[in-house]
């Protein structure tokens, strides 16, 4: 992925991607701003020119040129902020796929170091927020058009009175924005505090059983009660913060109206602006808050979108856990595998080999030794010293991609995906799911019916045989299985333990695990301490001869 | 992690519910909320009237520009400008301050309001019966609490304040526009009919729609998490391609349904501005004629017509939160739906005063036709240990909670202490017995503080010594901040054996006379399971325990061991005995060692 990614270029990529509906956007929603803006000057002008003169005949005609400046601003609206919105939805499509892409791409590297749930966070809200800059970008365009047309209306009005209104409106907002910073800044934070309350009520729902199994249930009460009283007092302060902001700014602005009228006022007095002009400036003035209040609203916009753009970009650009591979893999695939001195993680120099068509156990006293040598054989990580070969190739030389296809690592904690055990199973099947299911001791499950939300609906032994069903099913020419059947009880282990045997005949498999059961059925069985291979032997023997084995597997 | 219990037979998984909640009615909604808001009486009565003086004061604006504009037709001197700009300038203040003061009242109504419903909701919330949420599924609850409680609160932050202030100004505008000359008001409602129709179209269309949307982002969200979450996955069986055409699916169709609620306020907004042009062109037309005939000044039609169009922003402001306030409607009636359940009652029964348990031909069913206990019978001495053993779907988790008074069995009677658990109660059950599965939780929150929702008046010399009892003290220590680390959602992760250690410390702390392990130790992965059942077996020390056990090691060390088979305890024993009998646990117990020979 490119490393010179920057949330920069992620921004603007998402504007360029776009530009057409940007353009039609930002023209059409121009024209809606400059009928809004007509809509007082033409309430002046029928005041003016009709109703103080009493001419039918010229109110007929002003009614019609609002008529036609509605009609114009109405369908400018719609049409326009139609293509913007689309703009903004689809560049967040695009960033969101991409995203998933990069996080999902066989080098890894993405996910490291991020939670799920903050990785969906920036593939939903940050994408949903750069993409938003495409409605900045035409809101804002928007508002200056309509800016411009105020300032050239109230200019030929009369230079003084426009001078005013034109450079009193922004001073107004940065009064209006100077006096709420210190407000926002302290309502912000006891928002933050006031969401804690909500975020405790889920937890304890979300451990209800758990309450209920050590009769919790009435100190949870008291202590959400508690909570919820400190959350409702921020709150309200916030609110309070937030109440006299609001009426900070009406005040400052009722102020600056008065004055326009003030000084209006006395030009008409004096001849030098007709009537019709003073209801113009006034209008105007009030409406130009509109459009200023935009171009702040789009300045926090962009301020944001930088900064989920930035952490798009970091996704994106995060360098990949493992360099790609040129080599191609040997064919037709043995299932020879050799380490020879590995040395990854807490690996020392670690010596294993699983011969064709080999059923090996590895029995590891550290368990963060399974952990580094699963990362090895699967290619998720590679060696500091020493080699893994699969026929004779180094890993390290072949794509992670292509490793994956011959050598199937199966994790313990492995993940059911939204659908049916069956559609789960036949994924990446190149055997019969059933037998599958049948061999991992899973034909009690009901194939068919949905596995909820992370298999939720299934038991945790359910899933665990589930996944290892999945993991048979795939028929790869290696396959390592990491305690598979830690939530499985012990006669259903013995016949899980019969169906790998069975399944995986003339294929070459690699157990991990301290499981009695599943270590009496390997061919020979290694075992790991400090990193390096201890001793190998069939399981029986090494219960016989070796105290360390014995502790580990039957303790 | 959070697996739910092993009970394959039963219908009470989270993806199928077939008993949601209940959802209250209207009048039960508003009789809840009248509830809620008597006690703030005054607060309402005061919110509402300095709201309603502010908006008042500021109707003075549109007259005092009529005033000028007045001023200059009749060609008086420019001097007479400056007490309307005065009056104007004073008009302002007073309309910021009481406005700022009458938001602050109503804000503190609506918040104080919401802390009361969200505070009951919990509390009831926790106080079902463990068979009815599972019923429904953990799910409906945790997206009311999530959701609902947002949806409602956004309302009352954003909406209420909002919603208050512009009915008042659009009443209070019309008012004085029928003031100015009673034909202006009714030249302003030409445009009401319009906007009637309009708003009736748009909220029969939203509603659907947004909940169409709401449905596919939380898929979308769904999908997010799924593929992510499982990345390992995806990357080891090469399903990469399909993974990211399934979410690039789902985020498509989140982008049309999002477009199509986009045209939807499009269209809405399009047939707004026919309402206010014709209003308007009403309203100048009005004028004419009003000015021509000599009943009003052109000051006068001038401030109308200020004041019409003022009404655009209050009225398109009470329009489009319309939506809003409907579904928080929606959001509240789901709420009052739990909050309104009765009480929880304490009845204040003392916990018996054996330890002993004692069950009597329980049989249970979770369908009608499918039994899954055929009348077992189990008697526990004071202080025993007995250990479950059997394969899935034996009935052994089903028993383990209708023994720890979760389910109240279909047939049969479960005692404790010679007291059945019906006439014990809930209350004095929780007491007694104690439950802790594979399911485990981490409270958000200071390790301390989770313990101490097992006891809350636990020192903290208390909560080390239940730590060290279950071996969990070390790693507990040696957190960044000791026992006052933030562990659990968004704090410091604790491993799947550490969570368990604290499940069984919380039950070490609660101290029941009996307690019930379901498999307490099987998500830790065969390494990590001895050191979990070594701190299981002191959890369980000195009290009477029904253990769940998978791992035989389990078995082999409890008192006494019972094994299950479709729903009957079959063999009873000590490990020894049942070892040497040569029955279903010593073929168990050979698979288990791997003592037979592989085929």
């Amino acid at each position: 992925m490119d490393e010179a990614l920057t949330g920069r270029r992620v921004l603007w990529g998402a504007v360029r991607g776009q530009w057409r509906d940007v353009a039609v956007s930002s023209v059409l929603t121009s024209g809606h701003q400059i009928g809004e803006t007509l809509v007082p000057v033409l309430i002046g002008l029928a005041v003016d020119r009709a109703i103080g003169r009493g001419d039918g005949g010229a109110l007929l005609l002003w009614l019609a040129v609002l008529a036609v400046v509605y009609l114009g601003l109405s369908w400018g609206f719609r049409l326009g902020a139609g293509a913007g919105e689309r703009a903004g939805a689809r560049a967040a499509h695009g960033l969101r796929t991409a995203l998933v892409r990069r996080v999902l791409d066989p080098r890894g590297g993405a996910a490291d170091g991020r939670l799920p749930g903050a990785l969906a966070t920036i593939a939903t809200e940050d994408a949903r927020r750069v993409g938003a800059v495409n409605v900045a970008v035409f809101a804002g365009v928007a508002a200056l058009v309509a800016i411009v047309v105020a300032a050239v209306v109230l200019l030929r009005v009369s230079l003084p009175l426009g001078l005013l209104v034109l450079l009193g409106t922004p001073a107004l907002l940065a009064a209006g924005h100077l006096l709420s910073k210190p407000l926002e800044r302290r309502s912000h934070a006891e928002q933050e505090r006031a969401a804690h309350a909500s975020a405790v009520a889920a937890d304890l729902i979300g451990g209800l059983r758990v309450l209920k199994g050590v009769g919790a249930e009435s100190a949870a009460v008291r202590r959400y009660r508690r909570i919820s009283g400190e959350s409702l007092t921020a709150t309200v302060r916030a609110a309070r913060a937030e109440a006299w902001q609001n009426g900070t700014v009406l005040a400052l602005t009722g102020t600056f109206i008065a004055i326009v009228a003030l000084i209006g006022g006395r030009l008409a007095a004096a001849g030098d602006i007709s009537l019709g002009d003073l209801v113009t400036a006034v209008g105007l003035a009030l409406l130009l808050l509109g459009p200023l209040q935009v171009l702040a609203w789009v300045n926090t916009e962009f301020a944001q979108a930088r900064a989920s753009a930035a952490r798009i970009a970091e996704v994106l650009a995060s360098p990949a856990a493992v360099p790609p591979g040129d080599a191609e893999p040997a064919r037709p695939v043995r299932g020879h595998v050799r380490l020879t001195g590995v040395t990854c993680g807490t690996l020392r120099g670690l010596d294993l080999e699983a011969r064709p068509g080999e059923l090996v156990g590895v029995v590891a006293a550290d368990p963060a030794d399974a952990v580094a040598l699963l990362r090895c054989l699967g290619r998720e990580r590679d060696p500091d010293d020493g080699a893994v070969e699969l026929d004779g190739v180094r890993l390290a030389s072949l794509d992670p991609g292509d490793v994956r296809r011959e050598i199937l690592v199966a994790p313990h904690d492995a993940d059911l995906f939204d659908g049916t055990p069956l559609d789960n199973v036949s994924a990446a099947a190149r055997l019969d799911a059933r037998a599958a299911l049948t061999a991992a001791g899973a034909d009690d499950v009901d194939a068919a019916a949905p596995v909820g939300e992370g298999g939720r609906s299934l038991s945790g032994g359910q899933r665990q045989r589930v996944a290892l069903a999945r993991a048979l099913a795939a028929d790869a020419p290696v396959l390592v299985l990491h305690d598979p059947t830690t939530a499985v009880d012990a006669v259903t282990e013995a016949r899980i333990a019969d169906g790998i045997r069975a399944l995986r005949t003339g294929r070459t498999t690699i157990v991990v695990t301290t499981s009695p059961a599943l270590l009496a059925v390997t061919d020979r069985v290694v075992l790991l301490t400090g990193g390096r291979a201890a001793d190998t032997a069939p399981h029986a023997e090494l219960v016989d001869r070796h105290d360390d084995y014995r502790t580990a597997v039957l303790a | 992690m959070t697996p739910s219990p092993e009970t394959p037979e039963t219908p009470e998984s989270p993806g199928a519910p077939d008993a949601l909640l209940p959802t209250a009615s209207g009048a039960r909604v508003r009789a809840v909320l009248g509830e809620l808001v008597r006690p703030h009486r005054e607060l309402a009565a005061a919110g509402f009237t300095v709201l309603a003086a502010a908006t008042g004061v500021g109707l003075v604006t549109a007259p005092a520009l009529g005033r000028v504009v007045d001023i200059v037709a009749d060609h008086r001197p420019a001097s007479a400008v400056t007490p309307v700009a005065v009056l104007l300038v004073a008009v302002a203040v007073v309309q910021g301050l009481a406005t700022a003061a009458g938001l602050s009242l109503v804000s503190r109504l609506g918040e104080t309001v919401l802390a009361r419903l969200r505070e009951r909701f919990v509390e009831r919330a926790l106080s079902l019966p463990l068979a009815e949420v599972e019923r429904a599924g953990t799910g409906d609850l945790t997206a009311r609490v999530t959701g609902d409680v947002s949806l409602v609160a956004e309302a009352v932050r954003r909406a209420l304040p909002e919603l208050v202030r512009s009915s008042l100004a659009i009443v209070l505008t019309l008012a004085a526009m029928a003031l100015l000359d009673w034909r202006f008001l009714l030249a302003a409602l030409v445009a009401l009919p319009v906007q009637v129709a309009t708003a009736r179209w748009y909220v029969r269309r939203a509603t659907s729609l947004y909940a169409r949307q709401r449905i596919e982002t939380g898929k979308q969200q769904q999908r997010l998490l799924d593929s992510i979450g499982g990345g390992a996955t995806v990357r080891a069986f090469r399903l990469e391609d399909d993974h990211t055409e399934r979410v690039a699916r789902s985020s498509g169709s989140v982008v049309d349904w999002t477009l199509r609620g986009v045209h939807l306020v499009l269209r809405f907004y399009n047939r707004l501005h026919v309402a206010e042009f014709a209003g308007l062109a009403a309203v100048l037309a009005a004028g004419f004629w009003l000015v021509r005939g000599g009943s009003v000044s052109v000051g006068t039609a001038t401030a109308a017509a200020l004041y019409f169009h003022n009404l655009f922003a209050p009225m398109n402001t009470v329009l489009v939160l319309l939506d809003d306030a409907q579904a928080a409607a929606a959001g509240l009636a789901r709420l009052v739906g739990v909050a309104d359940r009765p009480a929880a009652e304490a009845t204040g029964r003392p916990v018996p005063a054996e330890a002993t348990v004692s069950a009597k031909g329980v049989e249970h069913a979770y369908l009608p036709d499918r039994p899954v206990l055929h009348g077992v019978d189990l008697d526990l001495r004071a202080g025993e240990r007995v250990a479950l053993v059997g394969a899935s779907g034996a009935g052994k988790t089903t028993l383990a909670r209708i023994v720890a008074g979760v389910h109240p069995p279909t047939g049969g009677t479960v005692r404790l202490g010679g007291v059945a658990l019906d006439e014990l109660g809930p209350d004095a059950t929780r007491r007694a017995v104690a439950l802790v599965t594979q399911e485990v939780h981490v409270f958000a929150g200071p390790l301390a503080d989770d313990l101490r929702l097992a006891r809350p008046d636990a020192s903290d010399a208390d909560l080390r010594r239940a730590l060290d009892r279950v071996g969990a003290l070390g790693w507990a220590e040696a957190l960044p901040e000791g026992l006052d680390t933030v562990v659990g959602e968004g704090g410091h992760r604790l491993t799947g054996a550490q969570a368990q250690q604290l499940a069984l410390a919380r039950l070490v702390l609660a101290d029941p006379p009996v307690a019930v392990l379901d498999e307490a130790t099987a998500e830790a992965g065969s390494t990590g399971a001895r050191a979990l059942e070594r701190s299981a077996a002191a959890a369980v020390e000195g009290r009477t325990a029904l253990i769940v056990a998978h791992r035989l090691t389990q078995a082999a060390a409890a008192d006494r061991v019972l094994v299950m088979d479709g729903g009957r305890v079959v063999e009873s024993g000590t490990h020894a005995e049942l070892r040497d009998a040569g029955g279903r646990y010593a073929e168990l117990w050979a698979a288990w060692s791997g003592s037979r020979t592989a085929p």
